[in-house]
């Protein structure tokens, strides 16, 4: 690793005619399909590792949760659908849309938060790995906080 | 959707499940898995605030737990949660 990997080459960047040049190894885009589409089939169920992508809009209102549940609910997980295909129809991709990073941004930030509820992740106390299994979901959560950076870096410029 | 509510006469009192004209709050609360960067940007694109506005809010998150990030009818406010929900942030709604 040279000190300025990464700076000239970034994993995401934009060009002048507004499109993105992808710049991922094998690996990385093999790992990111793989997360995709574990959360493809995670969102055919009703996991409670899905918590944090579905948080109750009326807060302790339990009837109105139910209600706006039963009407923007399916409709929310179709959107999620939708950009998890996004990105396994364009993952080995090297040239992508604004809209098509968009949709990377938003199923790997989805990815995070299943990551991050499983792993306990909280605010007041430093990750302490219990085995090899977690330390495995740490290392993909702690890389796609660090391709959500670049991306969002590249969106921004 | 109406324009004009009808009067409103003597509501019993039914708590918070009381229509009235309120107007409804959106709130985006603090969680410890969403980068600062991204509630930021979120803001910035769904609500067209400037850098340093989305930054504002997004520390006001952060620091005190919760930021209220719009405002507007029920309907408008649940549109604006099913967005924010959309790009992964815990929001909620609650009339003023």
């Amino acid at each position: 690793m040279g000190l300025l990997d990464g700076v000239f080459d970034p994993p995401f960047r934009k060009r002048r005619n507004g499109r993105y040049t992808v710049n991922l190894s094998e690996g990385e885009r093999q790992l990111i399909e793989d997360l995709a589409l574990d959360l493809r089939e995670l969102l055919t169920t009703d996991s409670p590792m899905l918590q944090r992508l579905f948080p109750p809009p009326y807060g302790e209102n339990e009837e109105r949760n139910q209600g706006y549940s039963a009407l923007a609910g399916s409709e929310l997980v179709e959107r999620k659908f939708a950009a998890l295909d996004v990105v396994t129809g364009t993952i080995s991709a090297e040239d992508l849309s604004e809209e098509e990073v968009e949709a990377w941004m938003r199923s790997i930030n989805d990815i995070r938060l299943v990551l991050g509820t499983v792993l306990g992740i909280s605010e007041d106390q430093g990750f302490e790995p219990s085995d090899e299994a977690t330390q495995a979901l740490h290392d993909n959560y702690e890389y796609l906080g660090m391709l959500l950076e670049r991306i969002i870096r590249a969106l921004s410029s | 959707m109406s324009t004009t509510a009808p009067l409103e006469v003597m509501e019993p009192d039914t708590g918070t499940d009381a229509e009235t004209d309120a107007p409804w709050v959106v709130l985006v609360w603090n969680d410890p898995i969403n980068l600062m960067s991204y509630v930021t940007f979120v803001l910035q694109k769904l609500f067209s605030y400037s850098k340093a506005e989305a930054d504002k809010l997004m520390m006001q998150v952060h620091t005190e737990g919760k930021a209220a990030v719009s405002h507007g009818t029920r309907s408008e406010a649940e549109r604006d949660v099913f967005r924010l929900h959309e790009h992964g942030l815990w929001a909620t709604m609650q009339q003023d």
